[in-house]
């Protein structure tokens, strides 16, 4: 008996071995230090450390490191230290950071997240810096109210985008359509994409629904938030049943694929547009680049269904640079997300990645460097200036989990689970649920 | 003179456990407290604490669907996972229990799932062996079966979990074959001079000598199943879905205190997973008296 409590006890000490160095082989972070690249003298400047962090692909990384080394021997008295991850790890990374008082000096941020840290006093209020460290003149009034909330703007904003339909003409045409119709509609939308399916192809692979919902209210005249952010900004259940009692009908009928034929993709190589059998995707403008060197086809960007395009539109800074409350050295972190924003020789390097610059000088000095398909880019999102309203508000704090509860909802819409009208009954009890927080 | 000899020596022993007590302290005990009184709260990371009373308990149970959802798949999780490792990794365990030269390899060889578990490798190999074309469908379009949607469809989604988790029996099995030497090689012989067979040896010998075994192995893996986070988080992409299918307690947990930052609520849901993993737990023990049979004392 005592021999074998003694193989327990070592196989349970080698079992926690094991696990240990299992969760430790995960726990690896992305974090560097910069040393100072420059060696001439920086006039007496003493040295000062930054920490800054944002979230992206692996091409966000590199020219971001170079942008910052190019800040660097500019600057020789400036370290700066960053930490990157991709989006979801980002998030994961910041929230405890925030929680310690830690946050880094220069942060990335979006929409999503933006009142959830703006609103709790997590970031500091750029306005005092604007037309001093960070040169304005170039940038709209517009642009710069992208980060507005309240009486302070707390983020830059860092480029806009702007929605639209990407689509592989080629695709179309297989699926026996010439072209889409220069103001189309959703009628249009309709039968174009019940055409296609007659030829077994999809028109889309569905709409991202906090989004396209938005939009949608938007050409109504309606908000998704009321102005207060405690509760929605529509009345009438009846507008979430038309909008996505369409969608649901789509993937109903097999013009859009259904929910599990979408879980099932793997990844890129699994992409139905890449593979040609779904036409196009709904989505961001700064997403286009990336969908068409997938494809590698030729592809076009078709605006937003009508009526109401003109009122639903609108430029969305992509995300912003914000300062952290506790920074303690928010003039030079000022000073860097202006040379971000303003410097010629660093967007060569960033080359619109972040959405279409906000300085309209910086806009036509990228031109002649831009390839084709990040011409069309900002060709769409100049028309879409011309072809927006003004943004909505930001959205108020928990909107993550309305946006969660509001995904929840139409996924169990498109599988059938619940009916329209029931789905836009419980959505709005549980946005109100989250929302009723914010008194 | 003799308390100060009496302080020193015992200053030596809690030098020597200090390691232990203070990361307990600093790790443990503090952590647990602090989540104690958050979850009486409406912390949400970003700004200080408000004490809102049982709030969290209430509405938890009350005006949440998600939750009892969680709640509902992480029972299915466990009761279905938990059996089906413990009897495959007992089943591997009586195939390693024999005298080859290359059983150690065997065993590292079978152990290793249990380390790779977690890693995001895996979870692209189990994207590869479940997906359309995958290993798994095509066996099964082979016997005549069609083809399963493993990631859409909420029960397949469950079930390729409580694989991926029954594929992990590693420590079970070390623990298992430990067991399985130390049962006296006489009883097998007495028993098959009296003419038993494999099976009545299994069940009549094995399995009552194995009994203290299966009980500490239950109770590990009971309360470890419960705890399953990464499996789902790295096959679902952090959401659990599809349709909440594989919202795991602990994911969802997750989702509350980092994602949606209600962290006061994340604790209180922490809390309650105590107290059923506690409950448990406790029924394990308190029927154990019925089926645990220990060699020594007559019986007990």
């Amino acid at each position: 008996m005592k021999k074998q409590a003694k193989k327990v006890v070592l196989a349970l000490m080698a079992s926690a071995l094991m696990l240990a160095t299992a969760c430790g082989s995960n726990a690896g972070t992305n974090s560097e230090t910069g040393t100072n690249a420059g060696t001439n003298s920086g006039g007496g400047d003493k040295p000062i450390t930054l920490r800054m962090a944002w979230w992206g692909s692996e091409a966000r990384h590199e020219y971001t490191k170079k942008v910052i080394d190019l800040y660097k021997t500019k600057n020789p008295n400036v370290t700066i230290e960053v930490e990157y991850a991709n989006y979801d790890d980002y998030w994961k990374k910041i929230a405890p950071q925030a929680a310690a008082n830690e946050l880094p000096d220069i942060m990335q941020i979006d929409t999503g997240y933006y009142a959830q840290y703006a609103g709790k006093g997590q970031l500091a209020d750029l306005t005092p810096y604007f037309g001093k460290e960070i040169d304005v003149t170039n940038i709209s009034e517009n642009a710069l109210n992208g980060g507005k909330l309240g009486d302070g703007v707390f983020g830059m904003n860092l480029g806009v985008n702007s929605l639209g339909f990407q689509y592989d003409p080629a695709t179309l045409a297989k699926a026996g359509i010439d072209s889409i119709p220069e103001n189309w509609s959703w009628d249009d939308y309709l039968s174009i994409a019940a055409k296609a399916k007659e030829n077994g192809i999809y028109i889309d692979g569905g709409m991202r629904a906090e989004v396209f919902f938005g939009y949608y209210l938007r050409t109504v005249g309606k908000k998704l938030y009321n102005d207060a952010g405690n509760g929605l900004g529509y009345e009438d259940d009846q507008l979430f049943v038309d909008f996505f009692g369409k969608l649901a009908d789509l993937v109903k009928s097999g013009a859009a694929p259904t929910p599990d034929t979408l879980a099932q993709i793997k990844g890129v190589e699994d992409d139905m547009t890449v593979k040609g059998t779904q036409v196009g995707v709904w989505q961001w403008s700064n997403q286009f680049v990336a969908l068409q060197q997938a494809v590698n086809r030729p592809m076009e960007i078709a605006p937003m269904l009508n009526p109401g395009a003109k009122e639903g539109l609108y430029l969305k800074p992509s995300m912003f640079f914000s300062i952290s409350k506790n920074s303690k050295a928010k003039e030079e972190a000022a000073k860097f997300i202006n040379f971000f924003v303003n410097d010629a020789e660093a967007n060569k390097l960033i080359l619109g990645e972040r959405g279409v610059p906000v300085s309209s000088v910086i806009k036509e000095e990228l031109k002649p460097l831009l390839s084709p398909e990040q011409v069309q880019v900002f060709d769409y999102v100049a028309w879409s200036e011309a072809n927006s309203s003004p943004m909505d508000p930001v959205d108020p704090i928990g909107a993550i989990e309305v946006f969660a509860s509001l995904k929840s909802l139409t996924e169990q819409l498109n599988y059938g689970q619940i009916s329209a009208e029931d789905a836009a009954k419980k959505f709005r009890s549980e946005a109100e649920n989250v929302l009723k927080k914010n008194k | 003179m003799m308390k100060s000899l009496s302080l020193r020596n015992n200053l030596v022993g809690y030098t020597f456990i200090s390691p232990f007590v203070i990361g307990f302290l600093i790790f443990t005990l503090i952590p647990a407290a602090a989540s104690l009184y958050f979850s009486f709260t409406d912390y949400d990371l970003l700004s200080a604490p408000n004490w809102i009373g049982l709030e969290n308990y209430t509405s938890m149970f009350t005006s949440d669907d998600r939750y009892m959802q969680s709640l509902k798949v992480t029972m299915l999780y466990v009761f279905l996972g938990v059996p089906l490792r413990l009897i495959f990794a007992l089943f591997v365990a009586m195939i390693l229990n024999t005298t080859s030269k290359a059983v150690g390899l065997y065993r590292t060889v079978y152990y290793l799932p249990s380390i790779i578990g977690g890693s995001v490798a895996v979870s692209i190999m189990w994207r590869n062996l479940f997906g359309d074309q995958g290993v798994i469908n095509v066996m099964l379009n082979s016997i005549g079966i069609d083809s399963v949607r493993w990631f859409g469809d909420p029960n397949a989604a469950l079930f390729m979990l409580v694989t991926l988790s029954v594929w992990q029996f590693g420590s079970s099995m070390l623990i298992f074959l430990a067991g399985l030497k130390n049962i006296p090689t006489e009883l097998y012989e007495a028993s098959g001079v009296d003419g038993a067979g494999f099976f009545t040896k299994f069940f009549r010998i094995t399995l009552p000598m194995l009994t203290p075994i299966i009980l500490f192995n239950l109770i590990m893996q009971l309360i470890s199943a419960f705890m399953t986070f990464v499996p789902a988080y790295i096959i679902s992409k952090g959401e659990g879905g599809p349709l909440d299918g594989t919202l795991l307690y602990s994911l969802y947990l997750f989702r509350q205190a980092f994602v949606f930052f209600d962290m006061g609520y994340a604790s209180a849901m922490a809390w309650v997973m105590l107290i059923i993993v506690g409950v448990l737990t406790a029924a394990v023990f308190a029927t154990s008296k019925l089926w645990v049979h220990y060699e020594t004392e007559g019986g007990r």
